[in-house]
């Protein structure tokens, strides 16, 4: 392992470490803030998804259509 | 006091090399962004001083310096850093290393030289091409020259940090790659895979024709062969801010990167998938079936699954550290976070514009939507969040960091960089937003007057003035940050005092370790592989239908070099001559 | 591999809007019938437009009931025609390609745009179902003057279309007692022939009619034979109308004796 990887508080090369007031292991932490903004960051994204589909772009027409279209409205 | 360990101490051979390259990304940045601040203000038509047609080449040359210049410069000087640190060794030769820098160099004046004949009547050179150069607009044979030396020589850097690896490997046989060197070398992986396209295009078809040797391109193919190299390229520009969010931004949130396992599946799905996206940007191009152009989609949506594992990774290292910083909550942690720190300010903020950019793509990369928003504002809207504020605001903020490293002093003003950081943010808001909404009613891309005889644009919210001046105010606090963000380098690199208070030069230790990610993770032959088959599978059939249909050299096409430029009004004469 | 239960669950969410992506484009094909702009229109030698049986003479072609054609040349800096008219309810299936470089023909405010690159001819089907005015813009970069590149999409209320165009060849000048004729040529683009009348109106008394039979994408000539002894001396302005399409030019009678140049 190089040393150039920084090794925390109890590390050769701390950095921070006068604003660290404690160390989380793997094991003891849960990133329940991120689950939660990338949870909003999915709704976000399946919204503007619908909207730019269905709003912005299906209400834009006209379109370009395809020749299955004709033969239906003719039939 | 403790002896201080920061890069140029560690390496100062490389560090000089590397605030060589660095220097020529800054001065890029502050070129291009100049140039910038013309357009959107020529554009909105709030100033107008150079005549329409001029606008092009102003264009030209902000793309290029922008997304070719800044970005790769950065890149190649950020790798050699991500190497050598991560190997804890220097380069095998420094003077092959001054020898691809001085190549790239003159790629860029050769192509610098050529796209400024645009402006200056005593340059006998025309460029005015944009940086996609597509045929039948013929550039002057040194504008192409350049650009190829430019690529040699970030293939030559590639090879530079590649034998490094070789040679380290060779004294640590059992050992993992370390991060950095691992995204450093996938990232170069794709690039040479894709750099192919545009090798073939410039070498076997553009530069010939406008040497004289041929007659004739056809321009799907050669417009197909850019794009196989044009969307790679984007990522080439991303790569290195996702080396600093992963490697950098856990760090200076004060805390660990969460998964190092995760970070290298990420850059191995971008080494896979990179390539074999690129007709997406061909959605409405005649000529390609749709099929292929389904395929395109396909890899494109699925290439969104790294940059939507990189979100989680890495604001979940941000979490770490705010947390180790005494953060608590839900999300009152983010109030923890060293905010004042321009480099992690501006980071983070850069991933925050990202998060809408990628929003935006994904827009981008649906199939039949293209044809609401295709060659659009919308899309330079995109990309200003994605290079331009994903990558620049990345590379700006991650500068704080990395001059003191390079030259043992402390940055000018601190708070001056987090201002200026902010300032990019604020700017590049009323930007993009309103690009954004502009392309959504039709307003074009790649226009010195958006203004038509004709019709009028109907915004559904809005006005186009409303739009236009956001857009100007936008350009205005963009350019004054990079201003800033220059003033504070010269005044750091000229004035600054050398200090002892640098800190170390380190990279973010991990939470989950690369000993729990599987050896086939490190085994770049398979996924080189695996990268070259994709191609094979999007591109093959494609390309030999391009052939097929319109000919290796196409049927007849008479270049076109910008350079004649004649008046509207004779050329209109000229329409009534051809015209049957 | 140790991955965190939350990454997994974003892993999953993931791959569940990738997909959804995916299949909203399909829907969008299968569905509302879009699609995509391919290689069905062929490829074309830019040196053979004027030759090209479609390209000779660009414009707007009737070809089934509610069914269209509009071949469009884009070029630096302009289309031709510039201004394309078509009738709401209408399909139609533009036929674009360029003389030069790449060009764009992207009807604003709409969905309908398409990349035109030199040798190829981009092939799209629309539906228009509602009257208005659109325009036409390049939105690829195509040299210095490429911001001037514009052009004008007009859809017609059904009853307000045709594709009857005139043109008109007469003397200017004829010697009193003298017989002149005023020849106009109907054009019809339509594919169903065209049965009209034309009406020639000179001067202040004489009006002329004859029926035409104009035969599908078709012309043919009406040859109105005028009296300038009926007339007398002078100019007389004179209106051919087919259809509600006019074309005026004025005939100046002149007495023989004198020449043609007294004006006493």
């Amino acid at each position: 392992m190089s040393s150039a990887i920084e090794k925390g508080v109890d590390g050769k090369h701390p950095t921070n470490e006068t604003d660290q007031v404690r160390e989380l292991d793997h094991d003891e932490y849960d990133p329940i803030g991120t689950a939660i903004l990338v949870g909003i960051y999915f709704l976000i994204l399946v919204a503007l998804w619908i909207f730019m589909y269905f709003v912005e772009f299906l209400g834009n027409g006209p379109t370009v259509t395809g020749v299955l279209l004709t033969v239906v409205g003719l039939a | 006091m403790a002896m201080r360990n920061a890069y140029i101490d560690q390496f100062p051979k490389e560090a000089r090399v590397i605030r060589a390259i660095l220097w020529s990304s800054f001065l890029a940045l502050t070129i291009g962004g100049t140039l910038g601040l013309i357009q959107g203000l020529h554009r909105t038509n709030v100033l107008r001083f150079i005549p329409s047609q001029d606008y092009y080449t102003v264009l030209t040359a902000h793309g290029v310096l922008l997304v070719i210049t800044f970005t790769i410069f950065f890149l190649v000087g950020i790798f050699t850093w991500a190497v050598t640190t991560s190997l804890d060794r220097g380069v095998k030769d420094i003077r092959f290393t001054w020898g691809w820098y001085a190549i790239m160099m003159i790629g860029t004046l050769l192509v610098g030289v050529s796209i400024l004949g645009g402006v200056v009547d005593q340059i006998p050179m025309n460029a005015d091409v944009l940086y996609t150069f597509y045929s039948p607009f013929q550039a002057h044979p040194a504008f192409y020259v350049g650009f190829v030396l430019f690529v040699v020589g970030t293939w030559l850097a590639g090879f530079d940090w590649f034998r490094t690896w070789w040679a380290w490997k060779k004294d640590n046989p059992d050992e993992r790659i370390p991060l950095p060197t691992f995204m450093a070398l996938t990232t170069m992986l794709f690039w040479y895979l894709s750099s192919i396209g545009v090798a073939i295009s410039i070498l076997a078809f553009l530069l010939p024709w406008s040497l004289g040797i041929i007659d004739s391109v056809n321009p799907l193919l050669t417009r197909t062969l850019f794009w196989f190299f044009g969307h790679p390229v984007v990522y080439f520009w991303l790569m290195p801010a996702y080396m600093l969010w992963y490697t950098m931004l856990p760090k200076l949130s004060g805390g660990k990167l969460f998964s190092d396992p995760l970070a290298r599946v990420v850059f191995v799905l971008f080494l896979i998938l990179s390539t074999p996206v690129g007709i997406h940007h061909q959605y409405l191009d005649p000529g390609i079936a749709e099929g292929f152009k389904f395929i395109a989609m396909t890899n494109t949506m699925f290439l969104l699954l790294p940059s939507l594992l990189t979100a989680f990774t890495v604001v979940a290292s941000m979490e770490h550290g705010a947390r180790q910083r005494g953060g608590k909550g839900y999300l009152s942690w983010l109030k923890a976070l060293p905010w004042r720190d321009p480099a992690f300010t501006g980071m983070a903020l850069a991933g925050l514009m990202f998060a809408a950019g990628g929003f935006s793509g994904m827009i981008n990369a649906g199939l039949s939507i293209n044809y609401l928003v295709h060659n659009s504002w919308w899309v330079v809207g995109h990309f200003h969040l994605t290079v331009g504020t994903a990558a620049a605001l990345t590379f700006m903020a991650a500068s704080y960091w990395f001059i003191p490293q390079l030259t043992g002093k402390e940055i000018w003003n601190r708070s001056l960089g987090l201002v200026q950081v902010v300032l990019w943010f604020i700017g590049m808001t009323f930007m993009s937003n309103a690009m954004h909404r502009a392309g959504l009613f039709g307003m074009p891309r790649r226009t010195a007057e958006p203004q038509y005889q004709g019709f009028d644009f109907e915004p559904a919210v809005g006005t186009v003035a409303e739009i236009d001046a956001q857009v100007a105010l936008g350009a205005a606090l963009l350019t004054l940050s990079v201003y800033l963000f220059i003033t504070n380098m010269v005044l750091t690199t000229i004035g600054g005092s050398t200090s002892d208070a640098i800190p170390d030069n380190t990279y973010a230790g991990t939470l989950s370790g690369p000993e729990d990610a599987p050896v086939i993770i490190d085994n770049l032959k398979l996924w080189t592989s695996i990268a070259v088959v994709l191609v094979i599978i999007a591109y093959s059939l494609p390309l030999a239908s391009i052939i097929d249909a319109g000919g290796l050299f196409g049927p007849g096409i008479d270049p076109w070099k910008p350079s004649v430029v004649a008046d509207p009004s004779l050329v209109l004469e000229s329409v009534r001559g051809v015209m049957p | 591999m140790n991955i965190h239960t939350y990454e997994k669950t974003w892993l999953a969410v993931s791959m569940v809007l990738i997909v959804g992506f995916i299949a909203t484009v399909t829907y969008g094909a299968v569905g509302p019938g879009i699609a995509m702009i391919d290689d069905d229109g062929g490829s074309i030698d830019p040196d053979t437009i004027n030759d090209d049986e479609r390209f000779n003479d660009p414009g707007v072609t009737h070809v089934g009931e509610n069914e269209y054609e509009a071949a469009v040349v884009a070029q630096a800096w302009t289309y031709t025609p510039s201004e394309i008219t078509v009738p709401a309810n209408s399909t139609v299936t533009f036929y674009v390609t360029s003389r030069d470089v790449t060009h764009s023909f992207t009807v604003a405010g709409t969905n309908v745009n398409t990349m035109v690159v030199p040798g190829q001819i981009s092939e799209m089907t629309v539906e228009f179902d509602e009257p208005g005015e659109y325009g036409i813009l390049c939105n690829e970069y195509c040299g210095a003057y490429h911001h001037t590149m514009e052009g004008k999409l007009n859809v017609v209320p059904q009853d307000e279309f045709d594709l009857t165009e005139l043109s008109t060849d007469a003397s200017d000048e004829a010697q009193l007692g003298n017989q002149t004729t005023i020849n106009t040529t109907v054009s019809n683009d339509m594919n169903y022939d065209l049965e009209t009348t034309a009406t020639l109106e000179i001067g202040d008394q004489q009006s002329l009619e004859q029926d035409v039979t104009v035969p599908a994408h078709g012309s043919e000539t009406v040859e109105f034979a005028v009296d300038t002894t009926d007339l007398g001396t002078g100019d007389h302005d004179w209106t051919v109308t087919v259809d509600g399409h006019e074309e005026s030019d004025t005939l100046t009678v002149t007495n023989a004796t004198e020449g043609g140049d007294g004006d006493a």
